[in-house]
């Protein structure tokens, strides 16, 4: 064991103390922060005027969906937070209406305005058919048309045509209440929304009968917080574990190991570098960690962080670093160079990717079939898990415990066979070994 | 007590056997050359003796203990091809090898050897800005920190210039001295000679020789005429000799068995002018030769 801590200590004190783990360290926190940033910015350089061209074919409409518009920019411009204008901070494009009446040859009309578009003059034309009043039933697939048709330079999901689609319709609406005989004074209130809020379940409490929970959700907790979790979770055993690869390949090309195995066992050796890895992601996750509750205290929003999650977050990241600084190592031995590495760095990045690209309908379904059952495959349980225990309504209390279990028996499946593979990788020559090969390596040792 | 005692082992990688029940017997305290081409088990067996391969059958002991897969402080191994952490430094690159394999602080011990080598002053520099030379004496301080019972030395005084080697050798020379038994590996011969109390030759991974330079030398008898003549042509296809050695200077004929070497003396006198002329024993490189060179066959007499 004091061999297995003195090679922990070298490796460990080898990594923290470079400095590209130093700038890395920083540089990571600070890229994502710009992004946001970068993001933050593009969309109000986007809240710049937006002149527009309708053309209505109903004769009626222009006018309310103009109304319409406006009223929309003026509720976002005094919404909460929104210091009222003017000198309010604009967080949507204002409207600027150009009504054009139809002209017979619509097309050459509809050419000519979008010459005005690529000219800078419009950004948009809107137009609306004469039969945008009397809509076909949408189940009726034969009488589906594009009523409403909104012509630009940029894609159909750019933020001024998705607040404008909610302006047309709200005018459209009123329109044909308005037909209906309602005063078009009171349309607003009419089709005023109400609050809609996500509350969590209610819970017993088995010792006082109490109820308790059903408390409202919200919506950056719902996300944001699950999503940061297993970023984060990602890049520190990513970060921790992924160098093994090239550095474990290099220290073989540079014969360091033949000296040490008379000292060391090869598995000594091996769980040495493991642990060096775990005590990496450890310090890099504790400073994020650390910075985040900062960050969120300093926000005076400490409450949406995920406190309760954490042990859980350090129990995953062990069993993930572990996992895949096994691997790593065991990858790396079977290389005999760096470059060879290179070519083997997906079966590394392979537990980690999927569950990211599996996200979107985690998020959306946390407890759905395809979420549940892939939070109990072994190497996608540490991120997958979290991400649905931290969602609102988290998951069956047994799930975690369960899913923990097969990760710890899996994780030690692949210690016993990287321990076996290294044995053989490090004083093995030539080129890099298939994967069937390395099978054979872990069934021989 | 024999440091280390070897009993039929075999060891085969696929196909090829690298070491074929070999058994070899090294006492305490000597001083013990491993010679053999390249690819014969030198090293093979040299990794089963520092337990970083373990036989397929028969056992190995060392001090009278069966290897078993643990690490031993009592051993110090030099692998031929050799390498240490390049970006650390070289007193903390010393102290973690030499606690790695005693499990103790080795400070003192760190400085005193940087001491005898001449590397105290760069002991604060990265190995990587070091000279081959300096680099090797850092393996070899590597090696012996702490000081070992056994100590293995694959092919040592490869790539050292003469100063260099001179200084490992006197370290050699000094833990011999203080008790250590020491297995070396060289293609060298006259290091071979030189420095160590027995040697063991191995071909094709069986033992080929065993014993020391003398006993091994006296088993080929006096078969050889070492000889200077003016002029190279005056040697051919003297009567008696089945193979010559050009060394340059001077010529090594051997005899078929049963040759007078005064037949043969007089046959040279009558064919050129001889400077000198002396019937010895085998070389250790002649019988290295001999046993791994080209077959008679192979290499008919010039």
């Amino acid at each position: 064991m004091n061999r297995i801590l003195l090679i922990a200590k070298r490796d460990y004190l080898q990594t923290i103390l470079s400095k590209a783990y130093l700038v890395g360290l920083v540089l990571v926190p600070l890229l994502i922060g710009a992004s946001f940033l970068v993001t933050s910015l593009a969309v109000r350089g986007n809240a710049k005027d937006q002149h527009i061209a309708i053309i209505d074919h109903t004769g009626v409409a222009a006018s309310t969906v103009i109304q319409s518009a406006e009223e929309l920019s003026r509720r976002a411009l005094s919404g909460p937070g929104v210091p009222n204008a003017p000198g309010g901070v604009r967080v949507m494009p204002r409207f600027i209406f150009e009504q054009v009446q139809p002209e017979a040859d619509e097309k050459a009309q509809l050419l000519s305005l979008s010459d005005r578009i690529r000219k800078g003059e419009l950004v948009l034309v809107v137009d609306i058919s004469a039969e945008v009043l009397q809509p076909p039933d949408p189940g009726d697939a034969a009488a589906a048309k594009d009523l409403v048709r909104f012509y630009s330079n940029s894609s159909a999901l750019n933020p001024s045509g998705l607040s404008l689609s909610s302006a047309v319709n709200d005018g459209l609406r009123r329109v044909r209440l308005s037909q209906l005989g309602i005063d078009p004074a009171r349309a607003p209130e009419v089709l005023r929304d109400v609050p809609v809020v996500s509350v969590g379940l209610l819970t017993q409490d088995p010792a006082t009968g109490k109820i308790l929970g059903g408390e409202k959700t919200n919506a950056v907790q719902a996300a944001a917080v699950p999503i940061f979790l297993a970023v984060l979770l990602m890049v520190v055993v990513l970060a921790g574990s992924a160098p093994h690869l090239g550095a474990v390949a290099e220290d073989k090309m540079q014969r360091v190991f033949e000296m040490l195995l008379c000292s060391a066992s090869s598995f000594e050796l091996m769980m040495g570098k493991v642990l060096a890895s775990l005590g990496t992601s450890l310090t890099s996750s504790i400073f994020y960690i650390l910075a985040g509750l900062a960050v969120l205290a300093g926000m005076a929003v400490f409450g949406l962080a995920p406190l309760d999650l954490l042990p859980w977050f350090f129990v995953y990241l062990i069993a993930d670093v572990v996992m895949l600084s096994a691997w790593s190592v065991a990858l790396g031995s079977a290389c005999s160079t760096p470059q060879d590495a290179q070519s083997l760095a997906f079966l590394l990045v392979l537990p980690i990717m999927i569950p990211m690209l599996m996200l979107t309908p985690i998020l959306q379904q946390p407890n759905g079939a395809l979420s549940t059952a892939m939070s109990f495959i072994p190497p996608f349980t540490p991120m997958i898990m979290l991400l649905r225990q931290a969602m609102p309504g988290g998951v069956p209390w047994w799930q975690p415990w369960v899913g923990l279990i097969g990760t710890i028996v899996f994780a030690a499946a692949v210690i016993w066979a990287a321990a076996r593979i290294f044995r053989i990788g490090i004083l093995s020559q030539g080129k890099a070994p298939k994967l069937a090969e390395l099978a054979q390596w872990v069934v021989r040792g | 007590m024999s440091a280390v005692e070897i009993s039929s082992v075999t060891k085969t990688f696929g196909d090829v056997t690298a070491v074929d029940n070999l058994s070899l017997t090294v006492p305490d305290g000597a001083v013990y050359g491993f010679i053999g081409p390249n690819g014969s088990g030198k090293s093979t067996t040299m990794r089963m003796i520092a337990n970083i391969f373990y036989p397929d059958s028969g056992t190995i002991q060392v001090f009278g203990k069966a290897r078993s897969g643990t690490r031993s402080a009592d051993i110090g191994y030099l692998p031929e091809e050799r390498g240490v952490y390049r970006k650390m430094k070289v007193r903390a690159l010393l102290e973690f090898y030499g606690e790695l394999r005693g499990g103790r602080n080795v400070t003192a011990q760190v400085n005193s050897w940087l001491d005898r080598v001449g590397l105290a002053n760069r002991a604060d520099d990265k190995v990587e800005t070091l000279s081959k030379g300096m680099s090797q004496k850092v393996q070899f301080i590597a090696t012996v920190i702490p000081e070992p019972k056994l100590l293995i030395l694959d092919e040592p005084f490869t790539g050292l210039d003469p100063v260099s080697a001179d200084s490992i050798r006197s370290a050699v020379i000094d833990m011999r001295k203080r008790g250590c038994t020491i297995i070396l590996s060289t293609h060298d011969m006259g290091v071979a000679e030189s420095l160590c109390d027995s040697i063991f030759m191995i071909f094709r991974g069986k033992k080929m020789l065993d014993g020391s330079l003398a006993s091994i030398q006296a088993s080929y008898g006096s078969d050889t005429i070492r000889v200077e003549v003016e002029g190279r042509a005056a040697l051919g296809e003297l009567p008696g000799i089945e193979r010559i050695n050009d060394l340059g200077q001077v010529q090594e004929l051997r005899m078929t068995e049963g040759c007078d070497p005064q037949q043969v003396l007089h046959a040279l006198a009558s064919r050129a002018r001889i400077a000198s002329f002396s019937v010895v024993k085998p070389s250790l490189h002649d019988i290295f030769v001999r046993i791994a060179g080209p077959q008679p066959e192979e290499a008919p007499v010039e």
